[in-house]
């Protein structure tokens, strides 16, 4: 499709201010819709984060969720490195057929890679929290790995198994892990959705957040960081291994 | 007498006490007078015989603003809603920053569960405290991944109408900010000093073994809140920072 010539005033209305209430439901309505009537084209490159967040009126927070969802739904792909960021992908198959074209995008080693950095960044901050948290801290943890247990679909569950990388940074107290980890959990998000669809995998995960809870409260942090590490390493072995045999 | 002329004969501890106390309520100054805005405007709106929308909160923009402008150390400040207060939505932060630029922002969270993880904020100290206690409150400090993604105190206080809670009016500070301004207090002690929540939280401190963020295990710090008088505990002497959650903690 030849960009030049698509109408100035549409694209522009594209990237105007979102007001609607769902913000994320808004912004991937919005993205959505825009790639589907092709006013942005197949490979076309979004504009940086901050700078969409900015036009789009919406938070980094809820930009990132909204890529997110459309890389599940497998219409935004993201390439990391130089010349990296969210390009247009125009959809070819539903669901799960989906975000297993997006994983055939990653090779095993660049999974691995994510894996190492995964753990890298929740090993740390578990150790630290060990150190640094007060029971308080560990009330939102809980809750989150309570409502995992309980979350019927693995996009719910992969939400939540974000959330709880995410507060564990934040019981490290540092915002720099945080924040990482909120990119982190941005690009890993989706995929883990093929590896959470089990339910047995879904319990056995809940069960080893509750043990990084538990070594955490007792200021055990090399346990904190060895359970946590473990949890992570085997979500990401299973990526590949889903990856492997695609 | 003048506050500078009291203070001349407190020790030094709790002249620096007093004036990280005087730093603190500034903040709390935004906070009260957000406060005030919001309980009269719901009362205006509950007078009219209508229960209040988002389109009411944009009244109380001009004065966030303003806030924003005038407070040095204040980086965010609004009203969180209660779930459930506003007809049109079911949650809502009328809540606005100042950006990297100087430029001011509202925050805008995606509240809907389906797609949030972070939609529910009724956990978070900032909001639960004022509502169950019914005080003003010090949040933190904490990673705010939620509104800022900066490491924060959060000071609110709880906004009734018709003794009916109705959210909280609060106003962020970052940890950078406010070590910038208590810093030079606690260096005019001839020992290292650091300044601790209730739950034992470091929020700032000149004693290379004991960092920000760090957490305090020994003393009893709600308790030494709790008497609101100085005190001493493991080779410490604790000074309450008198009607603020901070204690003043000082090697002896």
């Amino acid at each position: 499709m030849n960009q030049q010539r698509i109408d100035g005033g549409a694209r522009r209305a594209v990237f105007a201010p979102v007001d609607s209430r769902a913000r994320v439901d808004a912004v991937v309505r919005r993205i959505g819709d825009a790639i589907e009537l092709g006013l942005l084209g197949d490979g076309e490159q979004l504009p940086g984060e901050s700078e969409l967040a900015g036009q789009l009126g919406v938070s980094t927070v809820t930009l990132r969720e909204a890529l997110m969802a459309l890389r599940q739904q497998g219409l935004v792909t993201t390439r990391r490195g130089r010349g990296g960021g969210s390009f247009v992908s125009l959809p070819e198959a539903p669901g799960e057929e989906r975000l297993k074209v997006r994983l055939r995008g990653w090779s095993t080693e660049e999974l691995r890679d994510l894996g190492d950095h995964w753990a890298a960044l929740s090993g740390t901050a578990a150790r630290l929290a060990a150190d640094r948290t007060e029971p308080e801290d560990l009330v939102q943890l809980r809750r989150t790995a309570e409502e995992l247990a309980q979350a019927q679909d693995a996009a719910g569950c992969s939400r939540l198994y974000g959330r709880f990388h995410v507060e564990l940074a934040a019981a490290a107290q540092s915002a720099r892990l945080t924040r990482e980890q909120v990119a982190l959990q941005t690009e890993v998000g989706a995929l883990l959705c093929l590896v959470l669809g089990d339910g047995e995998y879904r319990e056995e995960v809940s069960e080893r957040l509750r043990f990084v809870i538990s070594a955490v409260q007792d200021g055990a942090h090399e346990s904190a960081r060895e359970l946590v590490e473990r949890c992570v390493r085997e979500s990401t072995a299973r990526l590949i291994a889903l990856r492997l045999s695609l | 007498m003048g506050l500078a002329t009291a203070m001349l004969d407190k020790a030094p501890e709790e002249s620096v006490a007093a004036r990280v106390r005087s730093a603190v309520e500034t903040v709390f100054d935004a906070v009260a007078a957000t406060r005030a805005d919001t309980t009269a405007l719901l009362e205006r709106v509950t007078a009219e015989g209508r229960r209040p929308a988002t389109v009411d909160l944009a009244t109380l923009r001009p004065g966030l603003h303003l806030r924003l402008a005038r407070h040095e150390l204040v980086s965010g400040v609004g009203f969180v809603a209660a779930p459930g207060l506003l007809t049109d939505v079911p949650a809502w932060l009328e809540w606005w920053q100042t950006g990297s630029e100087g430029d001011v922002r509202p925050l805008l969270l995606d509240l809907d569960h389906e797609h949030s993880a972070y939609a529910d904020y009724t956990h978070w100290d900032w909001f639960a405290l004022p509502r169950d206690t019914g005080e003003r409150a010090v949040a933190g400090p904490y990673v705010d991944y939620l509104c800022s993604d900066e490491y924060s105190l959060t000071l609110s206080a709880p906004v009734e109408v018709a003794g009916r809670f109705a959210g909280v009016a609060a106003a962020d500070v970052y940890l950078r900010h406010f070590e910038a301004a208590v810093m030079p207090m606690l260096h005019q002690l001839p020992r290292p000093a650091r300044l601790v929540n209730a739950r034992g939280r470091v929020a700032a401190s000149t004693d290379p073994r004991r960092l920000v963020g760090s957490l305090d295990k020994g003393p009893d710090f709600a308790g030494a809140l709790a008497t609101g008088r100085p005190g001493r505990a493991d080779g410490v002497r604790l000074v309450p920072c008198e009607g603020v959650p901070l204690v003043l903690v000082v090697a002896e």
